[in-house]
């Protein structure tokens, strides 16, 4: 009776049944890696926006504060958007030439809101409150990176939870003066090591880590 | 960034009075834009977090006003109901109203807002809300209805004088409308108004007329009476003060109160939150309290109360008291009760029922005024809605009960004097007495026009022949105007959006009438102009809308000298009705009112307190005439009335209900309904207007109805089916006594039994709640408050009736008797006459939660500040939890319940609270959005006020407490140390935040001592 | 050694093996389904396929029903917020018991007769947890993402909540399962071998060989095999205990009243075995029928099994009243009314009357030698016996959650269509799969067969049996 199975099967099914092995250990580590990379948190994604020319390395390099544009970072939950007419003054000169401005003239003859698209996003079940973070001292810089070497913003860190926790759960490593919290390339004084917790007592910051902080 | 609210919306701003998007005009593209950018923005709430998060639009405004983004705004306003203002403070973010509280400022509020106005906002929401004007049923214009209706074109048709032209108003205590219509009877002298409710606004007008001699207001001060009788009245409950008596009676309920507890005489046929306060309750037809108040006042006289200027009438009831006997309710309620008004004369409250017949309410006031009460906690102040009052002074000169104005108006049709019908509010096709055949008169008229907030039976009715309009009705929340309290304070109501679906209201179309084009707005302001004076006057007007209230109440009156010459004939009127005769009390029901608040989701599924009805309606039987006649809850009877009109009849579905009169049939009105557009409210229960006549339209008691089995059956929705607390009063909801019994043995050993660590606090605040069940009426206005404030969805009937509903508060109620009433067929002898405890129930909280270690995926967790946390973005929906929640106070999503909410009322939803998807579990989370909030305002070095939840803000008498235990100040304290301190389940050590106050009686020694709350 | 034990231990009792049964005879026998696919009533194979086949489509479309549209398609509310998947689950995993049970303890006790049930036992064990696993998952309100049950570190940094049984149920059930297959297909690999060298084709050799994963039946294979195949059964043993006891914890840590008690794992692994052995009983008799196999299923093997019910049936008994006693013993009104009010008399008492009377006074039967031997009564009695474990469960869960502290969230539950179909669906798709599994795999283990063969009707069978392996 004839042999089933040619010799060199079994080097085949030896690797085989190696490789299912590999294959239980690789796949739910490669998912577990795969699921912290850029192309699934978007970090570093930008966006399409209405104004193409709008460029923040630009206006941050006139020395305009954050907080002239993002008025509600300050007091509100939201940091908001300025309105349209906080363009006009300032662009008065170069008004009507430019085609770059289209949608702001469109905006301010129609009345019609300018149509951004949103670049940091955290899901609806994830209450953020811009004003208390500002106000403890949390730099612009620390979520949203180096706007100031932006043209149109892209999304800086992961906004994964893991991400939002490892400040909460010590936040003094992050804290700078709340003089600096709109400082680009902001670099502490003294080591962070002693500053952060000074600032921390001063601010009476300290780790938040009840569900509710976030989730209501 | 709370991504559950629109980043911003996009229109031209006029300032604060009017959010952005709210100056579009009606039907112009950006409102609907405005509408889908809400709606597509909320819709995202649902959706939890995933791999491909959407893309999202941020809209800035285009010129920025003068407000942030993001902070919701409060303004004051006012909505008003059966005639009478009650001042709201109403929160709006961006734009869009979303939750409804009480003015503090306002008399008839105190900082409390009932069900009706807290349920107000899903009504302006209502995706089934008429869109347009329409002309015989086809869109019109409004400018060719103001043509129609110009000054010139009536008089041509109506004559000169206007003698053609009738208007069908509602009450309304406004002083605008008012006087809007003099200057319309300046222009049209002739026209005439008749004034109609669903209610009976009048009848309390009527009381005072027979009483005085001329109508007047009656005011009662419950905060210092220490004797109330009531007599078939609701001044808790119902009534339009209710909210400011409901507060000033608890302040007596309290026993810990250092003006002592009062003690309360309810004599009614169908529980009412008064008759949870009832010391004393005795269940009565309201056929036959009448003859109760007469025995009274007999009773009275006996003890020596003095009957000056009427010797005879003083014989006559020394003789009433001598005789006694025959009355068909237990003597010793009226001699106890007598015994006590007579001991606290001056000190003591009588209240009849509005709706009782005027000889009753007549009996009251002269209570009062024998026992001297009246100038000290009863007095009077002239009409706050005189129209009204005149045609009630006019009946009563007449000897007859009200006509409502459906009937004076059904009579002008018939007369053929209706050339142009102005119906400005109401729905008499409705709530007119059947035998008027005011529907079909309707149809006969040459010109109708209909200001409806739907399109209802009497749109229907009017029809789309000849020159008939409908006009949408404005929500309160969209018009200005004002109004007046039942004590006389005028309040202002301002907009809060630009009416979403181009609504307009009365005054709007009676100035039109009176030849005037200029916009309510202007009209307003130039009336309290001319009121407030022109001086100074912008900065008035801004006070007032800030504040609420542009007024003082009206000043009191010396009552004109009571007319005792009157009891002399009620002797021979009121005596009680032959038992076993089947009376039936149709009354606008606790939850849709009239029937206006039908479409009202939120309503319709708010378990109705006590019986915890949902979505259904039934006649209420009491568990012994239910015996009697051989009826389990269910059973489908059918009631008829012979005599006037020939007789009608109406099948409807009984409820056998503890603390029901016997022989007495209670039917709420408003169901039944059959608009057009009223869809939601269609197919619940029946119309129980059919069943009243003209002589019975004003008191609503129709006697010698009959009842017939019909043998069908209906499986009704009750979100709780057992009545009894078996053995486990202690355990659950101990009275007064228990609890302190609980407390006389020392905690000290069962601590040392648990082989946990006591838990120790961490962080600055603590949070915790106290439930004073001695306050608590069963008013059910925290259930909608929670419901709207937590964006707590509606499932509607067949999910309710599978014990699916998702109230995170609930009223638990129970009689205090051993017995099973659900096994027994709802009819379980004990039953008769109950003693109530009520209960609110919701998430306790528990320091050692049970829930929490039972979830597999920490899912529901413990706060450093003391609160049991609901994570609905972990919860995988293992349900673990609900099985091990002795309280059961857990909800679960079990369908997409939010998925397909329309986009207008998706706009209703609290942007602060996620809105939760399919297959998660809720619970109550005493309000931690509001708690947070108010954390990082403190943080910011704001100092923001303390922490209110709902159900608290809402709750009439202050019977729920919250606060920081960390916190000496804090209401929480209150009696929560006290004897009649209590824990729900104690006994299984979960540490509950929640602790409620034992319930306490105030039994009068002359009664064998009430069962059970007696202590 | 096994001579004594087999032969001597009780000698009026029916042979393990039936006498003059060579190992040819074995292999034609046991072998002839699978390799000639002699399924002599065939019609009646291809209708019972029909039959579970369509049951197991219908619980595929309920299924797919239930998770779109959420599982309000069943009867579930609040407060009975565990129902008919719980009670699936749970009597699934019970039924899965008795396999492991025969091939392991039996094993290691060294009762022979386990050699001719044990592989039907075993397979039935496998079908059984695939039903079962499928109900923890399928009654989550969010299905998705059941893996957050699994410890693993995820990008939110949570864990599962240790506290909770359910964690530490995924782990069992897991771990139940891998062991019971690599147990079932290690016993099964020489037989495979056996099939490829006898089968017709060279498809079918094909593909028995790719299972037998090589084995030529040398000394050193058998070694081996005979070391792992006792370390498996040592390593499922304490596992026929494990799982179900963390299965009721999934209850007893709870304080519901019902759930809340002490005795739960023993009695759950009780009910377990019990359930389980109905269902091996279910499976032999129509087999031992259908494939001739009187030989090798023989009398003894039934009335070792009816006798086990018996015992079972008692402790059963013993578990209830103890449940029951400690209720009353108690002395807490929610203890007393859950077990002596609610369960007896209260909306679901019919449901407890029925169970008592299925679980307890069913195996009483078998108290008759006759009884215990017959194939009619046997199959009857397991089939009350496995609807009163159902009712058992429906008792334990239903009826103490519909009543629970506060009168005011009592709620009945009432099952819904979807409810029903799942519950059909399930027992359709173990039908189908042993449908299967008697086509195309070796029905009983025909190598420890042999080796009995050759230890109760001496060695002549030897040479043929040794070069049968050759070949």
């Amino acid at each position: 009776m004839p042999a089933l199975f040619p010799p060199r099967t079994t080097p085949l099914a030896r690797a085989m049944a190696f490789g299912l092995g590999l294959l239980v250990i690789a796949l739910p580590v490669g998912l577990m890696w795969w699921v912290r990379q850029p192309p699934v948190t978007g970090q570093g994604r930008t966006a399409a926006q209405p104004v193409a020319a709008f460029s923040h390395r630009l206006h941050t390099r006139f020395r305009i504060d954050c907080r002239f544009c993002h008025a509600g970072a300050e007091r509100a939950a939201d940091a908001g958007l300025p309105a349209t007419t906080m363009c006009v003054p300032c662009h008065e000169p170069v008004w009507l030439s430019g085609r770059e401005f289209a949608a702001v003239r469109q905006s301010l003859r129609t009345a019609r809101p300018i149509a951004w698209n949103r670049v940091n996003r955290v899901p609806d079940y994830v209450f953020f409150n811009h004003a208390i973070h500002v106000n403890k001292g949390v730099g612009c810089e620390t979520c949203h990176g180096r706007v100031d070497r932006m043209d149109l913003a892209h999304q800086a860190a992961p906004l994964t939870m893991g991400w939002c926790l490892d400040c909460h759960q010590d936040p003094a490593k992050q804290l700078r003066p709340v003089s600096a919290v709109t400082e680009m390339g902001y670099r502490p004084a003294r080591p962070q090591a002693e500053l952060g917790p000074e600032l921390a007592r001063a601010y009476h910051v300290r780790p938040l880590t009840d569900c509710t902080t976030c989730h209501r | 960034m709370s991504g559950a609210h629109p980043q911003e919306d996009g229109h031209r701003p006029r300032g604060p009075e009017f959010p952005p998007g709210a100056d579009q005009p009606p039907e112009g593209m950006s409102r609907r834009a405005f509408l889908e950018l809400m709606g597509a923005a909320l819709a995202l709430a649902g959706a939890s977090g995933c791999f491909r998060q959407p893309r999202e639009k941020i809209l800035p405004y285009v010129v920025q006003p003068e407000l942030t983004p993001g902070v919701p705004r409060y303004y004051a306003t006012a909505m008003e109901l059966d005639g009478y203002a009650t001042g709201l403070l109403v929160e709006s973010h961006d734009g869009r109203p979303t939750k409804v509280e009480g003015n503090p400022d306002h008399p008839a509020s105190i900082g409390a807002a009932g069900l009706w106005a807290q349920a107000s906002v899903l009504g302006l929401y209502d995706p089934m809300r008429p869109r347009s004007l329409r002309r015989n049923g086809r869109r019109a214009a409004w400018g060719m209805l103001a043509q129609a209706l110009a000054p010139a074109a009536l008089a041509a048709r109506a004559g000169a004088r206007g003698a053609g032209l009738h208007l069908l108003l509602e009450p309304t205590g406004s002083p605008l409308t008012a006087a809007l219509l003099a200057r319309l009877r300046a222009r049209f002298p002739d026209a005439r108004v008749h004034w109609d409710a669903g209610g009976n606004a009048g009848g309390v007008y009527h009381g005072t007329a027979l009483a005085f001699g001329r109508p007047l207001q009656p005011h009662y001060d419950f905060a210092a009476a220490d004797v109330v009788v009531v007599l078939d009245a609701d001044p808790f409950g119902a009534e339009p003060n209710a909210l400011r008596w409901a507060r000033e009676a608890a302040s007596r309920r309290d026993p810990e109160a250092r003006t002592g507890m009062s003690r309360v005489w309810v004599a009614e046929p169908t529980p009412t939150p008064t008759g949870m306060y009832a010391d004393h309750r005795l269940r009565v037809r309201a056929g036959d309290v009448g003859a109760l108040a007469m025995d009274l006042l007999a009773a009275l006289v006996a003890l020596g109360t003095s009957v000056t200027a009427a010797r005879e009438l003083a014989a006559a009831l020394r003789a009433r008291a001598a005789a006694g006997g025959d009355a068909p309710w237990n003597p010793a309620w009226v001699r106890g009760a007598a015994a006590d008004l007579h001991a606290a004369a001056g000190r003591g409250i009588v209240i009849a029922g509005t709706h009782q017949p005027g000889d009753v309410q007549a009996a009251a006031h002269l209570l009062n005024h024998l026992l001297g009460n009246t100038g000290r906690t009863v007095w009077y102040t002239e009409p706050v809605l005189p129209e009204v009052a005149d045609a009630a002074r006019a009946a009563a000169t007449a000897g007859a009960p009200t006509p409502p104005g459906a009937a004076t108006l059904a009579q002008a049709i018939e007369a053929g004097a209706v050339d142009t019908l102005m119906i400005l509010g109401g729905n008499p096709a409705l709530t007119a007495p059947a035998e008027l055949g005011l529907p079909r008169a309707l149809a006969r008229v040459r010109q109708v026009v209909q200001l409806a907030a739907y399109r209802d039976e009497t749109t229907a009715a009017v029809g789309a022949g000849g020159d008939h309009w409908f006009v949408p009705a404005a929500h309160y929340l969209e018009r200005w105007g004002d109004g007046r309290a039942w004590d006389g304070t005028p309040a202002l109501v301002q907009p809060l959006v630009q009416p979403l679906h181009g609504g307009h209201d009365a005054a709007e179309l009676v100035a039109l009438l009176a030849g005037e084009r200029s916009t309510v707005h202007e009209l307003l302001r130039a009336e309290w102009r001319g009121r407030a004076g022109a001086a100074g006057f912008d900065g008035w007007w801004d006070a007032a809308l800030r504040r609420g209230v542009c007024g003082t109440a009206a000043p009191r009156v010396a009552p004109p000298a009571a007319r005792l010459e009157t009891v002399a004939g009620m002797l021979d009127r009121l005596r009680p009705a032959p038992g076993g005769a089947l009376e039936a009390v149709l009354r606008p029901d606790a939850k849709v009112h009239d029937g206006r608040f039908a479409n009202n989701a939120w309503l319709q599924e708010m378990p109705a307190p006590l019986t915890t009805l949902s979505w259904d309606q039934a006649a209420l039987v009491s568990p012994a005439t239910a015996r009697r006649l051989g009826l389990v809850s269910g059973d489908v009877v059918r009631l008829d009335v012979s005599g006037a009109a020939g007789g009608r009849a109406l099948e409807v579905p009984v409820l056998v209900t503890p603390g029901q009169a016997d022989d007495c049939l209670a039917l709420p009105l408003g169901y039944g309904r059959r608009g057009e557009d009223e869809r939601l409210a269609r197919g619940v229960g029946v119309d129980g207007y059919a069943l009243r006549t003209a002589a019975t339209a004003a008191s609503g008691i129709v006697p010698g109805v009959g009842l017939a089995r019909t043998g069908a059956h209906r499986d009704l929705v009750l979100t709780q089916h057992h009545w009894s607390l078996l053995d486990r009063a202690e355990e659950i909801v101990p009275s007064a006594a228990e609890a302190g019994a609980q407390h006389a043995t020392p905690p000290a050993p069962r601590r040392q039994l648990t082989i946990f660590q006591p838990v120790q606090p961490q962080g600055a605040d603590q949070w915790a709640m106290t439930i004073d069940l001695a306050r608590c009426t069963g008013c059910s206005a925290c259930v909608v408050a929670c419901q709207a404030e937590n964006n707590v969805p509606v499932v509607g009937r067949e999910e309710v009736g599978k014990g699916r509903e998702m109230h995170w508060l609930r009223i638990d109620r129970y009689t205090r008797d051993g017995s099973d009433a659900a096994d027994a067929a709802d009819a379980a002898g004990s039953l008769d006459d109950p003693d109530f405890a009520l209960q609110p129930m919701l998430c306790q909280h528990c320091e050692k939660a049970p829930c929490e270690y039972v979830c597999p995926v920490a899912a529901t967790m413990h706060s450093a500040d003391g609160l049991n946390e609901m994570i609905y973005n972990r919860c995988v929906g293992t349900r673990f939890c609900s099985n091990n929640c002795p309280y059961k106070v857990r909800r679960f999503n079990w369908f997409d319940y939010n998925g397909e909410v329309a986009a207008t009322e998706a706009l209703a939803k609290n942007p602060d609270v996620t809105v939760r998807g399919r297959g998660v579990m809720e619970k109550c989370t005493f309000c931690v959005q509001r708690i947070r909030e108010h954390q990082i305002a403190r943080e910011l070095g704001q100092a923001p006020p303390p922490v209110l939840t709902a159900c608290q803000q809402a709750c009439p008498t202050e019977a729920i407490r919250f606060g920081s235990l960390t916190d000496p100040a804090s209401p929480v304290h209150g009696g929560r140390e006290s004897p009649r301190a209590f824990s729900a389940l104690a006994e299984l050590g979960t540490a509950p935040r929640v602790r409620y106050l034992a319930q306490r009686r105030n039994p009068s020694p002359l009664m064998r001592p009430a069962p059970g709350g007696a202590a | 050694m096994s001579h004594a034990t087999v032969l001597d231990a009780a000698p009026p009792q029916a042979p393990v093996l039936a006498p003059g049964l060579d190992a040819g005879a074995i292999e034609e026998q046991v072998l002839a389904a699978p390799l000639w696919g002699a399924t002599r009533p065939r019609g009646g194979w291809w209708l019972l396929f029909l039959l579970f086949g369509s049951g197991a489509l219908l619980l595929a479309t309920t299924v797919t029903i239930t998770v779109l549209k959420g599982i309000g398609m069943w009867g579930n509310n609040i407060p009975v917020a565990w129902a008919y998947a719980i009670i699936n689950f749970v009597w699934w995993i019970g039924i899965g018991h008795a396999g492991t049970f025969i091939s392991a303890f039996l094993l290691l006790l060294n009762q022979r007769w386990r050699a001719s049930v044990n592989r039907i036992a075993e397979a039935m064990t496998i079908f059984a947890l695939v039903n079962a696993g499928l109900f923890p998952v399928l009654h989550l309100g969010r299905p998705w993402f059941a893996y957050w049950l699994l410890p693993y570190p995820t990008r939110m940094t949570l864990w599962p909540q240790y506290k909770s049984a359910l964690p530490w149920d995924l782990a069992a059930i897991s771990t139940y399962f891998t062991v019971s297959l690599l147990f079932w297909y290690l016993g099964m690999v020489p037989d495979l071998a056996t099939a490829r060298d006898r089968a017709p084709t060279l498809l079918k050799r094909r593909v028995y060989g790719v299972l037998a994963l090589g084995w030529r039946g040398a000394a050193s294979h058998w070694h081996r095999y005979r070391v792992v195949y006792l370390l498996l059964a040592g390593l499922a043993a304490p596992l026929v205990v494990s799982v179900h006891s963390v299965v009721s914890l999934d209850f007893a840590i709870t304080q519901l009243p019902g759930w809340h008690s002490t005795i739960f794992p023993p009695y759950f692994v009780i009910g377990a075995l019990y359930s389980g052995f109905a269902m091996v009983l279910i499976l032999l008799i129509p087999v031992r029928h259908t494939y001739r196999l009187q030989g090798v299923i023989t009398e003894r093997h039934l009335e070792a099994l009816g006798t086990i019910l018996l015992v079972m049936g008692w402790l059963m008994a013993y578990s209830y009243v103890t449940e029951s006693f400690i209720g009353w013993y108690s002395g807490n009104v929610f203890e007393r009314y859950a077990l002596l009010v609610e369960r007896p008399t209260g909306p679901y008492a019919v449901v407890f009357w029925v169970m008592l009377a299925c679980n307890c006074v069913t195996p009483q039967l078998f108290w008759s030698r006759r009884l215990r031997r017959s194939e009619p009564v046997l199959f009857g009695a397991s089939l009350l016996i496995l609807v009163g474990m159902w009712l058992e469960r429906f008792t334990i869960i239903v009826t103490s959650l519909n009543r629970d502290f506060l009168p005011s969230s009592w709620h009945l539950y009432v099952p819904t269509w979807v409810d029903w179909s799942i519950l059909a669906g399930s027992v359709g798709l173990f039908g189908t799969l042993f449908l299967l599994f008697l086509r195309y795999v070796p029905l009983a283990a025909v190598s420890e067969l042999k080796e009995l063969a050759h230890e109760l009707h001496g060695a002549p069978h030897e040479a043929q049996a040794e070069e049968a392996r050759r070949a």
